[in-house]
């Protein structure tokens, strides 16, 4: 057991992922001396030399592209997008090209290629450093789309990302980036496309990922002193959802709230809310509530408090669901 | 060493003038300036250079979560700001302060943006036509060839006319040329001649990756490829910043098409001020770009033309009290109401903004000590 | 002169703590606005940090070598402040971090508001602002619990209902667990419900009313009363009544009843175990003609018709509407006129001819809760049949105990005109379909 903070976390399971297997590379801007913007790849270029831990030049298309050619000729890629906005000068190569070439090759070939996106808010932070554009990816057919919210999340799943044939999207909560947390560094948790069920409820089901997992543990503590019992799952696995353990929550609890960063419009949440609809029509006695970002771009960080999900407006759909 | 045999300038770091023939029609270009142009470039450039160390400080005392530097480039952006026409439009990227403070722009504007104010802070119609950050690498390239573009459609360039004929200026670093939208920018100017003048600041890093990752080659030769007419100059000497983009700027809205200028410079301080630099620089190389400040080298050739001591005492006063106005304000500064989230998300309306800033309204109001 | 203490920032975008590594000043020592007071490390690098203040430096609240959370207090200085024109007032003395831009800077008096954009800590994810305690949007139910008779479903089993039933029966004020379902899939139905609530408004006595102060009520015997009266005393004192009973199992009914439910058929059409026996004694009729007659001293009139009474309960008391020709209607036929005539009786609106000429009576006890009884004969008539609940109840079943579908089917005769064998044989009739319905394709 180790205390690391998430940063931490995923620099240790890339260090055992790139000593596990020799043809894991690392490649992104500012990731080899400096050890990234976050330092999540801090001292690795040290330890497993250039050839390992590559710093590319300032192009996004260009880091993904590559790494795709890379992949077909053998290696391991994963790549770091410096922050989520800045991920969409790459969006063609992941979606027109990584993303549909296992199929277009029939598969013959594996693409793994990981692409590693710290994303979300609450660091106050300028344009495009605080996005959640998970939708677009849980969107395309051909990526897996999974973001840890704790530390031990964090060590595990980007080795389990790693070892995937797929390709990956992990989408790493910056918010969360400097809180520490318990690893076993022993014993894995739970596979890549598993949800957890972080709190045990009866009332009310909160659903979410990555840092929305702690501020639903925050509204489930201040509605525990009400008398209201939430569970709280942390789905991990965006794409695909594992239904079977939000199925099994809403069955016990029949109230549903889904919490995201993200615009609520056309959103991953939608995709949740959607599939109880059909799945738990009989069982449940409210609609699944959704509490997202607004439909806006994100505002500058003297608004972001009002604009990203907080314990209020959480509590406020969780009265709204008891109200039905 | 950064220079090249291509390299050109007319003042050396000593601050001394240098005269040989490639610099001769630089020479000519600078003809018209006068000790008065010349003490309004040394004021420029240490207000701002003053006003973006009290800006750091704020944020290290929580007063922005970010700042972003622009110390060491002062030489290259003020000379070429100046070069400029009034009827010119300048596409900065996001380190362009004295650019901006050049067309008219409140600084304070910028301490808005980083403070969490609003991802914009002004309107190019009121700062004559600088436009927006864009903080997207490379992205802005494409807009300004767009609007170089609409100017030669509406043949509002080489008419002969200097004062009226109109002209794009666009600023971008040495990690923005190897974006897929910075060489778009370039083939979309070449093929439509546009009246456009890239400008690059080679300040030698991108965050923490040496340009030498971005290019094998000197920068200003890419451009040469795509068939720009291209140099490299000293982008710490303003005299030579004014007399490129003055000569490229005239040429590009007479209609001899887009213009390459390379402004060797360096950026003495971080990235921004989530930035340290002590982890990936060498303390050999800071040292011989701080030796070549444009600052230093420009005030040593003032006082070789007479220019008095207090003309230089008197600046700092000036700069002392600009940045404890920004200081001032600054701390004065006030969040934004909860409605600017939905306030300017369409030109039309839209069914689903005015619904949820409606809801948002009356969620906020439902509490028990009223709406924020 | 006022203090003021600098909060440690957050100077990289998401940080939550900082190592104090050196202080550049110590208490007693002049001060100026951008001074370098410490040096501290991050998890991203070393970082100088400038005074906000100008003055006199008065405590260091934090050593070299504590790590210290972003927000918390980490110097004081006394002195004229940050240089700046009067900033809004909040009386606190942390009066420069107050002038921030965050709308969440409004914290409680004593806690030290947080820097600009400042939202990786927790602490920014705890309610400061407890929500208005808001009316629930839907109305609240009527008082009016569920009929004490039914027990509620066991916990184990879970409640499928569509939304609009849900609605349904929060609007009724009926609790879904006390319901019992009769749909295809498990699931409560509406009229599930609105049979629930109609038990509890039958019953008016839900409630247990305190003793009356007054010895007692005086209820003038008149209208419905008087004429029920009189007819249960015509009835019961002019014909010697017997009552017969016979359990059966009434299972293979109530699967009937499901599937005539889901079938297209009698989409929209009430379908209960009362059609299935209303149907087996219009049957059982035409093979015991004699139950289906009037006694009138002289004669005994056998009709070869049957017009079918059903009691109901209205607002005002027990009425006996009949559906007339009942013999000739369809099963569908039969379900589309039971239901006009509980609906229109129930409206108060049954008119006196709807109430004349019936031949034969069945009474439903099982609406009530209640699992047989001895009705008393309407007046002109010589059979009643009651049907009583049906409810699961142990059955051996090729041998062994199973749970069926039980229910007791009663019948009371007038002797005068109905002996015991032609009342058993009826009642077995009866029985025999509701254990079989298929007995009525005959």
């Amino acid at each position: 057991m180790r205390e690391l903070p998430l940063a931490k976390a995923i620099n240790e399971g890339l260090r055992a992922a790139m000593l596990a297997d020799s043809s894991v590379m690392l490649m992104g801007e500012d990731i080899a001396q400096l050890g990234g913007v976050f330092r999540v790849t801090e001292g690795l270029q040290e330890q497993f030399g250039p050839s390992r831990v590559v710093d590319t030049p300032l192009a996004e298309a260009g880091i993904v592209g590559t790494a795709i050619g890379l992949a077909m000729r053998g290696y391991k890629p994963v790549c770091e997008i410096q922050f989520d906005g800045f991920v969409y000068p790459a969006f063609d190569q992941i979606v027109t090209q990584l993303a549909k070439l296992t199929s277009r090759h029939e598969g013959t070939q594996a693409f793994p290629v990981v692409i590693r996106i710290p994303y979300g808010g609450h660091i106050g932070a300028i344009e495009h450093h605080q996005e959640s554009p998970e939708a677009y990816f849980a969107h395309t057919a051909g990526l897996r789309v999974i973001s840890p919210a704790t530390p031990h999340d964090a060590y595990w799943m980007i080795q389990d990302a790693i070892a995937s044939s797929d390709p990956v999207i992990f989408l790493e909560p910056k918010s969360r980036y400097w809180h520490k947390g318990q690893v076993d560094v022993e014993v894995p948790g739970l596979a890549m496309n598993q949800a957890e069920i972080a709190r045990v409820g009866r009332d009310v089901t909160l659903i979410g990922h990555g840092a929305a997992v702690a501020m639903m543990q925050q509204a489930a503590d201040i509605a525990e002193g009400e008398g209201i019992s939430i569970e709280v799952i942390n789905l991990r696995s965006l794409s695909p959802l594992d239904m079977d353990t939000v199925m099994e929550s809403v069955r016990k609890t029949t109230r549903a709230v889904v919490v995201q960063e993200s615009p609520g419009n056309a959103s991953l949440g939608s995709e949740v809310a959607a599939t109880l609809a059909e799945q738990a029509f009989y069982v449940m006695q409210a609609p699944v509530l959704r509490v997202s970002g607004f439909n806006a771009p994100f505002p500058p960080a003297g608004l972001e408090s009002i604009y990203l999900p907080d314990t209020d407006r959480i509590l406020d759909a969780v009265d709204r669901s008891m109200a039905y | 060493m950064p220079y090249t045999d291509a390299t050109l300038s007319l003042l050396a770091p000593d601050g001394t003038l240098v005269t040989n023939d490639r610099n001769e029609m630089y020479h000519q270009a600078i003809s018209h300036l006068g000790e008065a142009d010349f003490r309004e470039f040394y004021r420029v450039m240490r207000v701002v250079r003053r006003f973006d160390i009290e800006a750091g400080n704020l944020q290290r005392q929580g007063q922005m979560a970010l700042w972003v530097p622009s110390i060491g480039q002062e030489g290259a952006q003020v000379g070429s700001a100046f070069a400029t026409r009034s009827q010119d439009h300048i596409f900065p990227a996001y380190r362009e302060h004295a650019v901006g403070y050049i067309r008219g722009l409140d600084l304070i504007n910028i301490i808005r943006m980083l403070r969490g104010v609003t991802h914009g802070g002004w309107n190019p119609k009121e700062t004559n036509n600088f436009h927006l950050y864009t903080l997207v690498i490379g992205s802005h390239t494409l807009h300004a060839t767009g609007y170089a573009m609409g100017i030669g459609f509406d043949g509002a360039c080489s008419t002969g006319a200097l004062e009226e004929d109109q002209a794009v200026l666009v600023y971008f670093g040495d990690g923005a040329t190897s974006q897929g939208d910075t060489n778009e920018a370039m083939v979309f100017a070449q093929s439509y001649q546009t009246p456009q003048v890239f400008f690059l600041q080679n300040n030698h890093w991108a965050i923490s990756v040496p340009v030498r990752v971005q290019s094998r080659t000197p920068l200003f030769e890419r451009a040469a490829g795509f068939g720009l007419p291209s140099i490299q100059i000293d982008g710490n000497d303003v005299l030579m910043s004014y007399a490129a983009t003055r000569l490229s700027m005239d040429a590009a809205r007479s209609g001899q098409g887009p213009h390459f200028i390379e402004a060797l410079t360096y950026r003495i301080g971080a990235h921004t001020t989530s930035d340290d630099p002590t982890k990936y620089r060498d303390e050999d190389e800071l040292a011989f770009w701080q030796a070549r400040d444009p600052i230093d080298r420009f005030r040593t050739y003032l006082t070789s033309l007479g220019v008095e001591q207090a003309f230089f005492d008197q600046v700092e006063v000036e700069a002392e009290d600009h940045a404890s106005d920004i200081r001032a304000r600054t701390m004065a500064l006030e969040s934004p109401p909860a409605s600017e989230i939905f306030a300017h998300v369409f030109t039309d309306d839209h069914a689903g903004i005015t619904a949820e800033a409606a809801w948002l309204e009356e969620y906020l109001a439902s509490f028990e000590e009223g709406s924020s | 002169m006022a203090d003021f203490t600098f909060p440690l920032p957050d100077v990289g975008e998401g940080l939550t703590e900082a190592e104090i590594v050196s202080w550049h000043v110590k208490p007693g020592d002049p001060i100026a606005v951008n001074q370098v007071v410490c040096e501290i490390e991050t998890a991203k690098s070393l970082v100088e940090l400038p005074s906000p203040f100008s003055g006199v430096v008065k405590e260091l609240l934090v050593a070299e070598g504590d790590t210290v959370q972003v927000g918390s207090p980490i110097i004081s200085v006394t002195g004229e402040g940050a240089d700046e024109p009067a900033a809004p007032d909040t009386g606190v003395t942390e009066a420069v971090s107050d002038t921030t831009a965050s709308v969440s800077s409004e914290g409680d008096s004593g806690k030290v508001a947080n820097l600009v954009g400042y939202g990786a800590g927790d602490d920014h994810a705890t309610s400061r602002r407890r929500r208005y305690a808001r009316a629930t949007p839907a109305e609240t139910p009527a008082t009016v619990p569920s009929a004490p008779v039914s027990a509620p479903v066991a916990q184990a089993m879970p409640i499928i209902a569509k939304p609009p039933i849900r609605k349904l029966a929060k609007d009724l004020g009926v609790d879904l667990a006390s319901v019992l379902p009769t749909g295809v899939a498990g699931e409560i139905l509406r009229e599930d419900v609105v049979r629930q609530a109609e038990q509890a408004t039958v019953f008016k006595n839900i409630e247990t009313p305190a003793w009356p102060e007054n010895r007692e009520d005086r209820i003038p015997v008149k209208g419905v009363r008087k004429a029920i009266a009189n007819a249960m005393v015509k009835s019961m004192f002019s014909a010697p009544h017997v009552s017969v009973f016979v359990d059966v199992d009434a299972t293979r009914t109530m699967d009937f009843v499901k599937r005539l439910k889901a079938s297209p058929d009698f989409a929209g059409i009430k379908v209960s175990p009362l059609l299935v026996m209303v149907k087996a004694m219009i049957w059982a009729v035409q093979r015991n003609p004699t139950v289906n007659s009037t006694w009138t001293d002289e004669e005994i009139l056998v009709h070869h018709y049957v017009n079918l009474g059903v009691a109901a309960a209205t607002p005002r008391g027990l009425i006996v509407p009949n559906v007339k020709e009942a013999h000739t209607l369809s099963l569908r036929e039969l379900a589309m006129a039971l239901e006009k005539l509980t609906v229109t009786a129930r409206d108060g609106k049954t008119t006196p001819e709807e109430m004349s000429g019936g031949t034969i009576t069945i009474t439903n006890l099982g609406s009530f809760g209640v699992d047989t009884g001895t009705p008393i004969l309407n007046p002109g008539e010589v059979t009643i049949v009651a049907l009583g609940t049906i409810k699961p109840k142990p059955w051996i079943v090729e041998g062994e105990v199973r749970s069926r579908m039980v229910t007791t089917v009663a019948a009371s005769f007038d002797h005068r005109v109905v002996d015991g064998d032609v009342a058993s044989r009826f009642v077995a009739d009866v029985a025999s379909v509701m254990e079989e319905p298929a007995l009525l394709l005959d």
